[in-house]
């Protein structure tokens, strides 16, 4: 079945020259697409310049992006596209990982620190991410019925404002409502795990 | 609770564009703040992270790894020539508020419903009805695609036994159809005639092999 796609309007934005847009896409799919070439590639250090060179050649790409398919599956494929190409890359020259990172401090503004191990790697990013998964099941858990079956409806069925309206049994503004207050219930307590340090905001 | 330069309906708002349920106008109004507000950009980020991790726990990711990968991707953004589509405005992209792609959605499922029951009545009407093999193959195929699979069932009888029809079913009173039924008989392979095609008895032996 063919739903319409959610990220719709933000691709119509992006096209129409907004690039904030693509950012919001990007901090949607960032840990989806960081997984998707995880599961390829086994050096976990490549994985963020992966999905980084994804993300870029969709942005390039996305004037040619006409909605055939859900903006997801169209970004999926791209990744999969710029995973099996590092890969052969790094076949061909082993050392490739060495200069992509070199050419990639050049173009950055604010380059981190390159022997810093990965984050994604290190013990305390693998405790920050368990405590993230506990602390979203147990505040789900806390909420109201009516929030909880909205937030679920929505999130793991995928169902539209409309669907949920017709299963729930109320008007659609409610469902609007009802999802927001979950959202902000949950990340009320993610918040301490969350909260970000002086001069590393959003 | 952190300071948004935002009300609870601009945020609200910004959880339903999440959704793609916002629209065109105020989807533009909402990027535009997203851009200003580091509050909005972290409720953002922490309304997706929420979605992910109630999808599944392993999307679950460290918040610092997350910004550091946003931040580096904007400032090669920066580099990259702006985007511009203008064809697009016409709205090639599909989006939930356009009532023709809902439409073609249910279109879409209709059509696939009335294929089922076309194939499912097929398959009824070329076997015989009388052969339990047969009426096991054919409520595997009704339990696999569930309701529209009732439909066909009465035409299953017509083919085997037109006599008990007629008796019992209004709609097949017609003689042209009974004629028609009559004629096809013979291919429809049924016990009553005698010997039945070998593609039915290979049929009939697969189902009974289930």
């Amino acid at each position: 079945m063919n739903a319409p796609d959610a990220d719709a309007p933000l691709v119509e934005r992006v096209k129409q020259g907004d690039v904030k847009a693509f950012e919001m896409l990007v901090v949607k799919y960032q840990r989806r697409i960081e997984r998707l070439i995880g599961r390829m590639v086994r050096d976990v250090d490549l994985v963020p310049d992966i999905a980084q060179e994804t993300f870029i050649r969709a942005y390039r790409a996305l004037p040619q992006f006409r909605g055939d398919s859900a903006f997801y599956t169209w970004l999926y494929r791209i990744a999969v596209n710029t995973a099996k190409k590092s890969l052969m890359e790094l076949k061909r020259d082993p050392l490739v990982t060495e200069s992509a990172r070199a050419s990639r401090d050049e173009d950055e503004d604010n380059p981190r620190v390159d022997n810093e191990p990965s984050d994604a790697a290190t013990p305390d990013a693998v405790l920050a991410s368990k405590q993230i998964a506990s602390a979203v099941n147990f505040a789900v858990e806390a909420l109201s019925e009516d929030l909880r079956q909205a937030i679920t409806l929505r999130e793991i069925e995928g169902l539209s404002y409309e669907e949920i309206a017709e299963l729930m049994n109320c008007p659609i503004g409610t469902v609007r409502s009802r999802i927001f207050r979950a959202r902000e219930a949950i990340a009320a307590r993610l918040r301490p795990l969350l909260d970000t340090r002086e001069g590393d905001r959003w | 609770m952190p300071i948004s330069g935002f009300d609870d309906s601009t945020r609200e708002r910004l959880s339903a564009l999440a959704d793609g349920e916002l629209d065109p106008a105020a989807s533009t109004a909402s990027c535009a703040a997203w851009g200003q507000d580091p509050q909005l950009r972290a409720d953002w980020h922490a309304w997706h992270l929420i979605g992910d991790v109630l999808r599944s726990d392993d999307l679950a990711a460290d918040p610092r790894h997350d910004r550091t990968f946003s931040a580096r991707l904007a400032a090669r953004l920066k580099a990259e020539p702006v985007v511009l589509a203008p064809a697009s405005l016409a709205g090639a992209v599909g989006s939930r508020f356009e009532r023709p792609s809902r439409r073609g959605r249910w279109t879409a499922a209709g059509a696939v419903a009335a294929g089922f029951v076309l194939v499912v009545g097929t398959f009824a009407v070329v076997r015989p009805g009388d052969s339990p093999p047969a009426q096991i193959a054919r409520d595997d195929v009704a339990g696999a695609i569930m309701a529209p699979a009732v439909a066909p069932a009465p035409v299953t009888e017509v083919s085997a036994q037109p006599v008990a029809i007629v008796a019992d079913n209004k709609i097949i009173r017609d003689a042209q159809l009974e004629r028609y039924l009559e004629a096809h008989k013979q291919f429809a392979g049924t016990s009553a005639l005698g010997v039945p095609s070998a593609f039915l008895r290979s049929a009939t032996v697969d189902s009974a092999a289930r």
